[in-house]
C-alpha cells in the first residue's frame, strides 16, 4: 500500500487520518496535521528536537518513525504536556531560565517529562544521561538540568492530561 | 532521499508471523523488513531504497524477554533495547549486554531500536552485537520452511552482510546461559558520549575461583565484522588471571585485529589502545564472576 | 536591597512561555495560503568545478512542479553574505580590499554546496524529487584546501583581484608594515632573555545551531517583496536585498522570525537571496525554502580555521618584551570576513597584556572550503589557544605561578584595548583571578599534581581573555530606539535589536521598563518588522545589551525630559523640583503637589478643549522618544577561566571534572541568562578544544557533514560548572554593564589546553585536542606514567 488509514490519538484527541506510507511522524504532526510544535533538528535521530513522547512514557524521535506503522498508538507532544497551562516541566524551564533559543525545548520539555514519568526522582547523573538524545547548543545544559530538578520536586506521580482526554474524544466524537 | 524526505516504498504490515514469512517468501530481497527503524528510516534518507518494506509493528508476541538459568535468556525479536535495559535478569546474569544497552544510542532510540535489529545489521561498530558475541548466542530465523538457528559467531560474514536468507525473519535472539561463575563486562570508547563507538570490547569469563576455564573476547570497529579473539582467548583458558597474564594479553589483542582510519578514529590509535581495553574488561569480568 | 526594580533580576524571559509551549514562531513553522516549496540545488559531488550542462528538462516533467530558475534567470549582481562590508564606509572597505564576491547560482562551484539553480514546486516533496532529476555536467578543476596550497604559484586563483589567492592582509596604509601592534617587536625581542615560539593549527568550527535555516519570500498583492528571515542583523539584511534586488528599501519588507541560535551563523544572510529570486519568479505566492540539517556545515559560514605562529619573549623576572604573530586565516571559498576576524584575532592578542612590543600580521586566504564567517568569538578563541600556551610553557621555563604571572601583567584601566586609543574604562580581573583561583583551589591542586603518581593523571590550567562590548571604532555602531507612550502610560519600544535566544529582548525589555519607571507587562518591545524599525546593526560582537541598551536609554531619557516638561506646566514647578518616580512625578518639596505619567499622556492624546475655560486641559501631543546612537565607547569585559581535569594517559582520554568561569562583567543585569552565555559559551569552548572540527577528504567534499559524527559536549558530558561574575560598574554601559555573549567560549580553550599541559608536560599545537593525538604524544614523548 502506498497509502494507510490510521487512528493516531495525539494530546488526547483520537485522530483517524490516512497517511502516506513514507511519512514520518514528525511530518504528519507539522505538515499533515498542523501541530509545528515539534520540530525538525536533524531528521537522523541524533538531536531529539522532534522527541515525542508515545504511550504516555517514553520517549520517540519523530522523525525516525513511520506514522503509517503508528496505528492505534499515542502521542504526546510539547504542546499536549498539560491540558490546561503548562506542565511542572514547563514551568521550571521557565522558572530556571532553561530557554534560549527554544528550538531544542519542545523536544527537551518533551523528553524531561518522560524522564520524570519513568523515574519520578532522578539523581542529576541520571537526568543528564537520560537527555542525551536531546542536544542543546545554548545553555550548556546546566540550567535544564536545574529545571527537572525543580520539576521531580513538584512533579504530580500521574501528570497525564488522560483525565480530560476522555472529554475531548467525547466532544470530538459527538 | 534527504533527512527530510524518505524515498517511495509499499508498505505490507502483516498481522502474524505466518503472514510474514508468507510475504517474505513471494518478495524475497525486493522486501526490507521494517522493526524500530532506527537504521533502516536513516539509511533510507541517505542512500538506500527498497521496493517493499515489511513492517512487523503489528506482529503480537514478539517482544518478550525470558531468561531460564539453564537455557538462557529468550529475546523476542521485537523487544527494544529499552526493554533490555529495563530488565533486572540481563543487568543482574548478563552485564556485559546491560552495559551496551545502557550506552546504546540514545533514549528515544533505544525506544524504538530492537536488539534482533541491531544484530541483523551487524555492524562492526554495533554495541550490542558486541556484547552478545561476547556472551555467545543463536539468532532464530523462520520461514515457510520452518525455523533455524544460528551461532552468532557464524551469523555475520562479511561487512554489512549475514546469514539471513531473503525469505527469513529473524524471530528470537537466545543468548548462552551463564554458568556459576560467569562474569561479563562491556566498554566502548568514543568521542563525546552520545556517539558511535570507535572501538567497542566485550569479554565473558567462566571462572572457578581464581581459574579461568574459558573466555570468550569480541571487539568491534575493528574489522569488517565485530570479531572474536581466539588467541587471545586461548591465552586466558585454564590459567590464572595474573598481571603477567594480563601483560601478554595487551600484546596479543592487537595481532588479532585490523582497524582502519576513519571518521571516528585512526587504525593507529585503535591498535594502540585495544590492549588496555580488553586487559580492563578482563579484570571486570573477572570481578564479576565473584 | 537592590536599588533597581527589575534590573539585576533573573525575570522570565519574555519569549519563554511560547518556547515551552512549542509555538510556532520559527520560519519554518509558517504556513501561508497558497504556499509553494523552493528547493535551492547545490553541487555536493565537487568542491571546484565548472558547470557545462544545466538540464531542466527531466525535472520540469514532475507534475506539480512550477519552474525551475538558473543562473541567467535571476540577477547577476554580486554580493557578500557578511555584513562587514555594511559596517565600514566604502573607503574603508576599498582600503580593506572587501569583496562582493558571491551570486544567487552560480556556473563555477568554489565550494561544495555552491549554489546551482533552485525548483519551485507544489510540495516540498515534489521539489526534492525534481531537485535529484535536475541534470548538471561538471567539470572538475583543481581543489585546494589550505592557505599554504592556495598561496603556491600555479594553483586556480579563484578572484582575480586576489593573487596568490590571498584574499586580505592588514594593508598598509592603514597598518605600517601590514602590522598591527606597538613599538619594534623585533628589536625588543633582542631583549628577551628567553623566547618562546612555535606554529599552531585552530580548527574549523561550526555553530550547530539548533534551527536549521528556512525562510519564506513573497512579492505580494502591492508588489512588496517580503522575506521571513531568522537573520541576525534584519536592518542590514534589509538593506542588501533591496540593494540586491535594485528596489527602493521601501518596497522591501523583512519579517524577523524567531531565531533558533546564531552564534554568527545567521550574521549577514545565507539563503535569503535564493529564497527571494525563487519568489520573485512567482509574484503573489509565498515560497517556502528549508535546508536540511547535513547541508548547514556546507551552506553557513564556520569559524576561520587556520596556521597562527606565535613568538613571545621575556626577561627571566617574567616582564613580556615582545610579542610577534601571524595568523594565516583559511576564509574558504568567498569573501564574506576575510577582512573582519584576521584583525580581531590579533587586536584581542593585543588588548590582553602589557608586551613591551607587539606586532600582528593577519592574512586570509581562499580555498575550495566552505565559507568561513563569523562565530561567536570572533578570532578570539584562535587567540587564546595560542597564547595562553604559549605563555604558560614560558612560565614553566622561567618557574612562575600561571595565575600570578596574569595578576600581573594584564592590561587594566588606562591601557589601550583592542583598538588602540580607546582605553580601558574598567577592568575587574584581577579580582576574577583570584576568585577563580580560589574556587578551583589552584595552589592545593597545583601543588597535589606535582608529586602525583598512576596512569590517571590530572593537570589544572588557567586562561583569560578580553574582549569588547561593540565594535566601535573599527566598525558603525549605531542603533535606533523610538518609544511610544500610549495614552494610558505604557509604553512600546521599538529597535531592530534582534535575539539569538540570549536574551536581549528580556534584557532590553527590563532596560526599558526601568528606565520608564514601569513594569515589565507595561512595556512592549517592538521588534522584527523593518517597517516599524529604524536601524539597528544586528546581534554581533557583543553589542546589543550595551549598544542597544544604551541607545534605549537615550529614547527614554527623551520621555522623561517630555514628561518633566509638561509635569512642571501641570504642577507649576520647576523642572529641578520634580522627582520622577517612575508612574507619578511629583514636587521633591510637596509630594502631595503630584501628577501620574498616565495622566500627562493620556491629556497629551486626547487633549479636550475645556467647556468652561476654553482651554485645553493638558499639553498636547501624544508622547515619542527617539534616540539615533552612535556608541561612544567599547567598554571590554574581562575573563578568566579555570579547569581542572584527569586524562587516563594510557588511552589519551581526557575527563573534564570542573570548569571555573570568571567574569568582569561590569553589571549583572540578568543573572541567570548572564550565566546561561558562561555556561552555554563553555559548551562550545570545550568543543573547540577537545572535539569539535569539520573534516574534508582529498576531493574537498566535508566528511562529517551531520550530528552522527561532528561531535559536541552533550548533557552528559559536561563538566562542573562554576560561573562568577565579578560586578563593578562600568562608567559607560547600560546601568553599567558590559558584555558577555562571546566571552564564555573564549577562555576555556586556553584553560583546557593549559590544564592538558599541566597534567601531562606536553603542549598540543593542533586543536581539537583528540585522545588520538595525545595518545600518540605520549608514545612518541617516551612517556611512563606508571
Amino acid at each position: 500500500m502506498k497509502e494507510r488509514a490510521i487512528e493516531l490519538t495525539v494530546n488526547g484527541i483520537a485522530l483517524n487520518i490516512t497517511v502516506p506510507v513514507h511519512q514520518t511522524l514528525l511530518d504528519t504532526l507539522r505538515e499533515q496535521l498542523g501541530f509545528t510544535d515539534t520540530k525538525y533538528g536533524c531528521g537522523t535521530g541524533e538531536c531529539g528536537a522532534c522527541s515525542v513522547i508515545i504511550d504516555d512514557h517514553e520517549s520517540l524521535c519523530s522523525c525516525m518513525a513511520l506514522a503509517s506503522t503508528l496505528n492505534g498508538r499515542s502521542i504526546t507532544t510539547a504542546a499536549g504536556l498539560a491540558s490546561n497551562g503548562l506542565n511542572a516541566v514547563q514551568q521550571a524551564f521557565i522558572d530556571q531560565t532553561a530557554v534560549q533559543c527554544g528550538y531544542c525545548t519542545p523536544g527537551m520539555v518533551v523528553k524531561s517529562t518522560s524522564l520524570l514519568r519513568k523515574n519520578p526522582n532522578p539523581s542529576e547523573e541520571e537526568i543528564r544521561k537520560e537527555l542525551e538524545g536531546n542536544i542543546c547548543r545554548c545553555t550548556g545544559y546546566d540550567s535544564i538540568v536545574k529545571a527537572v530538578q525543580q520539576a521531580a520536586q513538584s512533579f504530580p506521580e500521574s501528570d497525564t492530561q488522560w483525565d480530560n482526554a476522555v472529554e475531548l474524544k467525547a466532544g470530538a466524537n459527538s | 532521499m534527504s533527512s527530510r524526505i524518505l524515498p517511495n516504498f509499499d508498505l505490507l504490515v502483516p498481522n502474524s508471523t505466518s503472514e510474514a514469512v508468507n510475504l517474505l517468501a513471494h518478495y524475497q530481497e525486493r522486501a526490507a523488513i521494517l522493526a524500530g527503524g532506527t537504521d533502516l528510516i536513516v539509511a533510507m534518507k541517505m542512500n538506500y531504497e527498497s521496493e517493499i518494506l515489511i513492517s512487523v509493528s503489528e506482529l503480537d508476541g514478539l517482544d518478550y524477554i525470558d531468561f531460564d538459568p539453564s537455557s538462557g535468556l529468550h529475546i523476542g525479536a521485537k523487544a527494544t533495547v529499552s526493554q533490555i535495559l529495563d530488565n533486572a535478569e540481563v543487568k543482574q546474569y548478563y552485564p556485559a549486554l546491560w552495559q551496551a544497552a545502557n550506552v546504546f544510542a540514545t533514549p528515544q532510540i533505544r525506544t524504538a531500536a530492537t536488539l534482533a535489529g541491531n544484530v541483523l545489521r551487524g555492524s562492526p561498530a554495533g554495541d550490542c552485537s558486541c556484547a552478545l558475541l561476547a556472551l555467545g548466542a543463536r539468532i532464530v530465523l523462520q520461514s515457510t520452511e520452518g525455523k533455524r538457528e544460528v551461532a552468532i559467531e557464524d551469523f555475520w560474514t562479511g561487512y554489512n552482510q549475514n546469514a539471513r536468507q531473503s525469505n527469513e525473519l529473524a524471530i528470537e535472539i537466545i543468548v548462552d546461559a551463564p554458568q556459576s561463575a560467569t562474569g561479563s563486562a562491556f566498554h566502548r570508547m568514543t568521542r563525546v558520549n552520545e556517539d558511535l563507538a570507535k572501538l567497542n570490547g566485550s569479554v565473558r569469563l567462566d571462572m572457578d575461583g581464581k581459574i579461568c576455564k574459558s573466555a570468550r573476547i569480541a571487539m568491534g570497529c575493528v574489522g569488517p565484522t565485530t570479531l572474536r579473539l581466539p588467541k587471545t582467548e586461548k591465552l586466558l583458558q585454564n590459567e590464572e588471571i595474573t598481571p603477567e597474564l594480563l601483560a601478554h594479553v595487551t600484546d596479543m589483542v592487537p595481532t588479532e585485529i585490523s582497524p582502519i582510519d576513519d571518521k571516528r578514529s585512526t587504525a593507529e590509535y585503535r591498535l594502540m589502545v585495544s590492549g588496555v581495553v580488553i586487559k580492563r574488561l578482563i579484570e571486570q569480568a573477572a570481578t564479576a564472576a565473584n | 536591597m537592590s536599588q533597581f526594580s527589575v534590573i539585576g533580576k533573573s525575570v522570565p524571559k519574555v519569549d519563554a512561555y511560547e518556547k515551552v509551549t512549542g509555538q510556532p514562531i520559527y520560519a519554518a513553522d509558517l504556513k501561508m495560503q497558497g504556499m509553494l516549496y523552493g528547493k535551492i540545488v547545490r553541487c555536493m559531488e565537487f568542491a571546484h568545478a565548472k558547470v557545462i550542462k544545466l538540464d531542466f528538462s527531466e525535472a520540469l516533467k514532475i507534475p506539480g512542479v512550477v519552474k525551475v530558475l538558473g543562473p541567467e534567470d535571476v540577477t547577476q549582481t554580486t554580493y557578500n553574505t557578511g555584513a562587514c562590508d555594511e559596517m565600514v564606509s566604502d573607503k574603508v572597505g576599498h582600503l580593506l580590499g572587501d569583496l562582493k564576491d558571491q551570486t544567487i547560482f552560480t556556473d563555477h562551484v568554489r565550494h561544495q554546496g555552491d549554489a546551482i539553480c533552485g525548483v519551485i514546486a507544489i510540495s516540498e516533496e515534489i521539489a526534492e524529487r525534481a531537485a535529484a532529476k535536475v541534470i548538471v555536467e561538471y567539470e572538475p578543476l583543481q581543489v585546494f584546501m589550505t592557505p599554504s596550497e592556495a598561496e603556491k604559484p600555479g594553483t586556480h586563483q579563484l578572484h582575480p583581484d586576489k593573487a596568490n589567492n590571498m584574499a586580505f592582509q592588514l594593508p598598509e596604509a592603514m597598518f605600517p608594515g601590514n602590522s598591527y601592534g606597538w613599538g619594534d617587536a623585533d628589536e625588543a625581542m633582542k631583549e628577551a632573555d628567553i623566547i618562546v615560539e612555535d606554529d599552531f593549527y585552530v580548527n574549523k568550527q561550526k555553530q550547530c545551531q539548533m534551527e536549521p535555516h528556512a525562510y519564506i519570500a513573497q512579492v505580494d498583492g502591492r508588489g512588496r517583496l517580503n522575506c521571513w528571515s531568522s537573520g541576525q542583523m534584519p536592518k542590514i539584511t534589509h538593506q542588501k536585498i533591496a540593494r540586491l534586488f535594485d528596489m527602493p528599501m521601501s518596497m522591501v519588507k523583512i519579517h524577523s522570525t524567531t531565531i533558533g541560535g546564531g552564534f554568527g551563523a545567521r550574521l549577514g544572510i545565507i539563503a535569503e537571496p535564493e529564497t527571494c529570486a525563487l519568489a520573485m519568479a512567482v509574484p503573489g505566492r509565498p515560497v517556502k525554502v528549508q535546508t536540511l540539517r547535513e547541508e548547514d556545515w556546507i551552506i553557513s559560514e564556520s569559524r576561520h580555521a587556520g596556521d597562527y605562529w606565535m613568538r613571545l619573549g621575556f626577561k627571566k623576572d617574567g616582564t613580556p618584551v615582545a610579542c610577534q604573530a601571524r595568523f594565516k586565516a583559511n576564509t574558504g571559498a568567498y569573501f564574506t570576513h576575510a577582512s573582519g576576524v584576521p584583525f580581531t584575532t590579533g587586536a584581542w592578542l593585543s588588548g590582553m597584556y602589557k608586551f613591551g612590543a607587539l606586532g600582528y600580521q593577519g592574512e586570509s586566504y581562499f580555498s575550495n572550503q566552505a565559507p568561513a564567517g563569523a562565530y561567536r568569538g570572533y578570532g578570539n578563541p584562535q587567540t587564546n589557544f595560542v597564547l595562553e600556551q604559549l605563555i604558560d610553557r614560558a612560565l614553566t621555563q622561567l618557574d612562575i605561578d600561571p595565575v600570578q604571572w596574569r595578576l600581573d601583567w594584564h592590561k587594566g584601566v588606562g591601557d589601550d584595548g583592542w583598538c588602540f586609543g580607546v582605553k580601558y574604562p574598567s577592568c575587574q580581573l584581577s579580582e576574577c583571578l583570584k576568585q577563580g583561583a580560589e574556587a578551583i583551589e589552584w595552589n592545593k591542586k597545583l601543588a597535589e599534581f606535582k608529586t602525583q603518581t598512576g596512569t590517571k593523571r590530572r593537570g589544572v590550567g588557567v586562561s583569560v581573555m578580553n574582549h569588547t562590548s561593540g565594535a566601535m571604532p573599527m566598525l558603525l555602531e549605531h542603533t535606533v530606539t523610538t518609544v511610544m507612550m500610549n495614552e494610558d502610560g505604557s509604553a512600546v519600544v521599538a529597535t531592530a535589536c534582534s535575539d539569538l535566544g540570549q536574551g536581549s529582548h528580556t534584557v532590553l525589555h527590563q532596560i526599558a521598563a526601568e528606565a520608564l519607571g514601569l513594569d515589565m507587562n507595561e512595556v512592549t518591545l517592538k521588534t522584527g518588522d523593518s517597517d516599524a524599525n529604524g536601524f539597528d546593526i544586528g546581534s554581533h560582537a557583543s553589542r546589543t545589551t550595551y549598544v542597544g541598551g544604551n541607545s534605549i536609554l537615550e529614547a527614554c531619557d527623551d520621555i522623561k525630559k517630555q514628561l518633566l516638561e509638561r509635569a512642571s506646566k501641570h504642577l507649576d514647578t520647576a523642572v529641578e523640583n520634580l522627582e520622577f518616580g517612575g508612574k507619578t512625578i511629583f514636587a521633591k518639596h510637596n509630594p502631595e503637589n503630584s501628577i501620574t505619567t498616565a495622566e500627562i499622556c493620556r491629556l497629551g492624546v486626547y487633549n479636550y478643549m475645556d467647556p468652561e475655560t476654553g482651554e485645553p486641559e493638558g499639553a498636547p501631543g501624544q508622547i515619542f522618544g527617539f534616540s539615533s546612537h552612535f556608541a561612544k565607547h567599547n567598554s571590554p569585559p574581562f575573563g578568566a577561566c579555570f579547569v581542572e581535569l584527569e586524562i587516563d594517559t594510557e588511552t589519551g582520554e581526557i575527563e573534564l571534572l570542573e570548569l571555573v568561569h570568571t567574569h568582569d562583567i561590569g553589571r549583572t543585569l540578568h543573572p541567570a541568562m548572564a550565566e546561561g552565555q558562561m555556561v552555554g559559551g563553555a559548551q562550545q569552548g570545550i568543543g573547540m578544544a577537545l572535539t569539535e572540527e569539520i573534516y574534508y577528504d582529498e576531493q574537498g567534499r566535508a566528511v562529517n557533514s551531520s550530528f552522527t559524527d561532528y561531535k559536541m559536549y552533550g548533557s552528559s558530558d559536561m563538566p562542573k560548572m562554576k560561573v562568577i561574575l565579578v560586578e563593578d560598574p562600568d562608567p559607560h554601559g547600560p546601568y553599567g554593564a558590559k558584555s558577555v555573549g562571546e566571552a564564555g567560549l573564549t577562555s576555556p580553550v586556553g584553560a583546557i589546553a593549559n590544564a592538558v599541559y599541566n597534567a601531562l608536560g606536553i603542549q598540543f599545537k593542533e586543536a581539537p585536542i583528540t585522545p588520538e593525538k595525545v595518545l600518540k604524544a605520549i608514545k612518541e614523548n617516551g612517556l611512563n606514567f606508571a
